[in-house]
């Protein structure tokens, strides 16, 4: 059923009067592939989602699924979370999944069925008679979850997925994610937890100021962004290793010495330096997590993304 | 699939919000109330009616006894009854007024009599006891100059004004009117309540945000058709259970007098009723749009409020005291009112064919240009959270 599905999003721009809210985004999610979408607050994510959905009209460009720009009927087989959780408050959960189910274009006992089956895999298959406003924070998210699941979605866009979940929800939420992609659906979620997108994410994009920065696996950012080496030499001064030959940046943490060497560059001649200094208590590598290589894509341009505000709307 | 999609998730649409609604307390309490309301309303009536032709009872002290013939006669002209109780003097007369037995207590002369009550004369009494000295006065006069008072009663006799009406009044007109300001109520209070309907549910999509989910599926017009259509469906379904009853308590009580036209009024008022509701609940709709917070849809609700408001004050009053009066076929044909009162004057009859049909089309007109504008405005508008959304920004780009 989702063989091949591959949603593209193609040198897409938007401008709220005078802010550019988007320019030129563009990557592609393949079948299967989980795709971590992260960038500050206002960079652009969220708009870049609702511009898949259709909720937003793009001022040019093109989202394309199995190369076809989506229309309404593929649209339809998008599962959507938007950041600004929603759910009809006064509605039952049952009666509300349903619904909503109904509107994705399931039949009457399809939606019923479906409706069923998450809330059992979710845990508020007890609660199908209640209001939405009678549950906990904790259960309305993951009703908000079976919201966007209900219909069987082949493609999941997927705004900040994991804000206000518990531990035991967002082991649900990651389980649930690599089983639709195990099944060939191509995903796309928002985050400001870097070690949840690094563990869990096939790809990573990096937004900042509304276009794409960075993309690719976390080990392929990694290798461009060079290796950091953490030297622990007590007696070294302050800027000992900025002229050693491939070294980039150079900090102090503690009694220790963060080292950032180009990508490819060798180590012994900073092991070499260090050793001038005095003794040596311990040289290794240390891998960049996502949070740094974060920091620093975002930091080579430090006119920090100003929050729009539609995008907090 | 033999429904297309569009039009299948228009329905799907519609169906939620018809049975949110008809499942909720509120559609039966109002039922209820409304036809309290009514009841009420006709009772009210009724005992104004009965009021007015009981009779009244008035004691005569024997000096004041000529003035009994008089009084009985102009009564009697005047479609009442007096009923005299005769006592032995005044002050007894004013013992049985203290006492509450009669209305009034007569002693003195009869052209100049002492009129003893307990707080003021009522109407009725001073209408007849006014012309019964006058006339006791004119036969004192005649007998004192030897003229038999009989040729004064023999000449009055006769006398009556003729009247020739140009247009003969309906024997059946004041139903008419009351069929017509029940309508306009009617009608007044379904668009007000289910309008405002429409407008609190935009909001209520708009607050919880789940506006964004339903539209990451469904296009705005989608959204906006099937909601105005379910709650335009529930007003329906009010108006007919509430017409219903109606006609089965008129019809038991007897108000039911045939070629009054009371199933065309139906008709016409259910008709009005949907081209009226369509209009206002797309303005409803489209303003609600424009806010975030439940707090602030009255506010921007008011003005479209008002202007319903005036048009039903305005033709409920001419309905009741001028139904023929230009101002009220003015009103009628004016769009934003002619679903107020083109109802009423239809059910007081007589309109003229090409009235109706003008008020209509323009209507038609009118509401067309307001679900254009009205889901532009929405479609702009739904999405964007926060501050109040002014109509300009709304409408520009």
């Amino acid at each position: 059923m989702v063989d091949g599905s591959v949603l593209e999003i193609d040198g897409v721009s938007k401008r709220y009067g005078d802010v550019r809210a988007l320019v030129d985004m563009g990557f592609s999610v393949r079948p299967g592939e989980l795709f971590g979408f992260v960038g500050a607050n206002g960079a652009g994510k969220t708009t870049t989602m609702r511009i898949v959905l259709g909720v937003l009209a793009a001022d040019s460009g093109e989202v394309r699924l199995d190369g076809r720009p989506v229309d309404a009927e593929r649209r339809r087989r998008i599962g959507y979370m938007p950041e600004e959780r929603g759910l009809y408050p006064r509605m039952a959960v049952g009666e509300q999944l349903r619904y909503l189910a109904e509107l994705h274009g399931l039949s009457a006992g399809d939606a019923r069925r479906s409706t069923e089956r998450w809330t059992e895999r979710l845990g508020v298959a007890g609660r199908l008679g209640d209001e939405v406003q009678k549950l906990s924070l904790g259960n309305q998210q993951r009703v908000q979850l079976a919201a966007a699941l209900v219909h069987e979605p082949d493609v999941l866009v997927l705004d900040e997925p994991f804000s206000g979940l518990d531990p035991v929800a967002v082991d649900v939420m990651s389980e649930v994610l690599r089983e639709r992609c195990a099944a060939g659906a191509p995903a796309v979620f928002s985050s400001h937890q870097l070690d949840l997108v690094e563990r869990l994410c096939d790809r990573v994009g990096i937004v900042r100021d509304g276009a794409l920065v960075a993309e690719g696996t976390v080990d392929g950012l990694r290798a461009g962004a060079g290796t950091d080496v953490v030297v622990d030499a007590p007696q070294a001064r302050p800027g000992w290793a900025d002229a050693v030959p491939g070294v980039v940046t150079s900090r102090t943490e503690g009694e220790r010495t963060v080292v950032t060497l180009e990508p490819g560059a060798d180590d012994q001649p900073l092991l070499h330096a260090a050793l001038a200094t005095g003794p040596v208590h311990g040289f290794s590598r240390r891998r960049t997590t996502l949070t740094e290589l974060f920091r620093h894509t975002v930091a080579d341009h430090p006119e920090a993304a100003p929050e729009s505000p539609e995008e907090a709307a | 699939m033999s429904v297309p999609r569009p039009l299948r998730t228009v329905a799907l649409i519609a169906r939620r919000e018809f049975l949110s609604r008809v499942r909720g307390r509120a559609f039966v309490i109002s039922t209820v109330v409304i036809l309290v309301v009514l009841v009420g309303y006709a009772l009210f009536v009724g005992s104004l009616g009965a009021g007015s032709s009981g009779g009244r009872a008035v004691a005569v002290a024997p000096e004041t006894a000529a003035l009994v013939p008089a009084l009985q006669a102009v009564a009697a002209d005047q479609g009442r009854t007096v009923t005299v109780v005769p006592v032995p003097d005044d002050a007894q007369g004013r013992q049985r007024l203290a006492a509450g037995d009669v209305d009034a207590a007569l002693s003195g002369s009869p052209a100049r009599p002492r009129v003893d009550v307990d707080q003021s004369l009522s109407d009725d009494l001073q209408a007849i006891l006014t012309p019964a000295t006058a006339r006791a006065a004119q036969e004192q006069a005649l007998t004192a100059r030897g003229v038999d008072p009989a040729v004064l009663t023999t000449a009055a006799a006769g006398s009556a004004p003729v009247v020739v009406a140009a247009r003969p009044e309906d024997p059946a007109q004041g139903l008419r009117i009351g069929l017509g300001a029940v309508g306009a109520f009617l009608l007044f209070f379904s668009i007000q309540t289910y309008g405002a309907m429409v407008a609190q549910g935009v909001v209520e999509e708009k607050s919880s945000r789940v506006v964004e989910l339903v539209l990451a599926t469904v296009r705005p017009w989608q959204l906006l058709l099937g909601k105005v259509l379910g709650l335009g469906a529930v007003g329906l379904l009010q108006l007919v259970i509430l017409g219903a009853v109606g006609l089965a308590v008129a019809g038991s009580a007897g108000l039911l007098v045939a070629g009054v036209g009371l199933v065309g009024t139906l008709i016409s008022v259910l008709v009005w009723y949907l081209l009226g509701f369509a209009m206002y609940a797309t303005i409803y709709a489209a303003l609600g749009s424009l806010v975030s917070r439940q707090e602030d849809t009255q506010s921007v609700l008011t003005p479209v409020s008002i202007v319903v408001l005036i048009g039903w004050v305005v033709g409920f009053n001419l309905v009741l005291s001028a139904p023929r009066s230009p101002a009220l076929t003015v009103l009628s044909l004016i769009p934003p009112w002619s679903p107020l009162t083109m109802p009423a004057r239809v059910a007081l009859g007589g309109v003229p064919v090409w009235q109706v049909a003008l008020a209509f089309v323009l209507t038609l007109a009118f509401t067309a240009g307001v679900l254009l504008l009205g889901g532009r405005i929405y479609a702009r508008s739904v999405l964007r959270t926060g501050a109040r959304v002014s109509l300009r920004s709304a409408l520009r780009d």
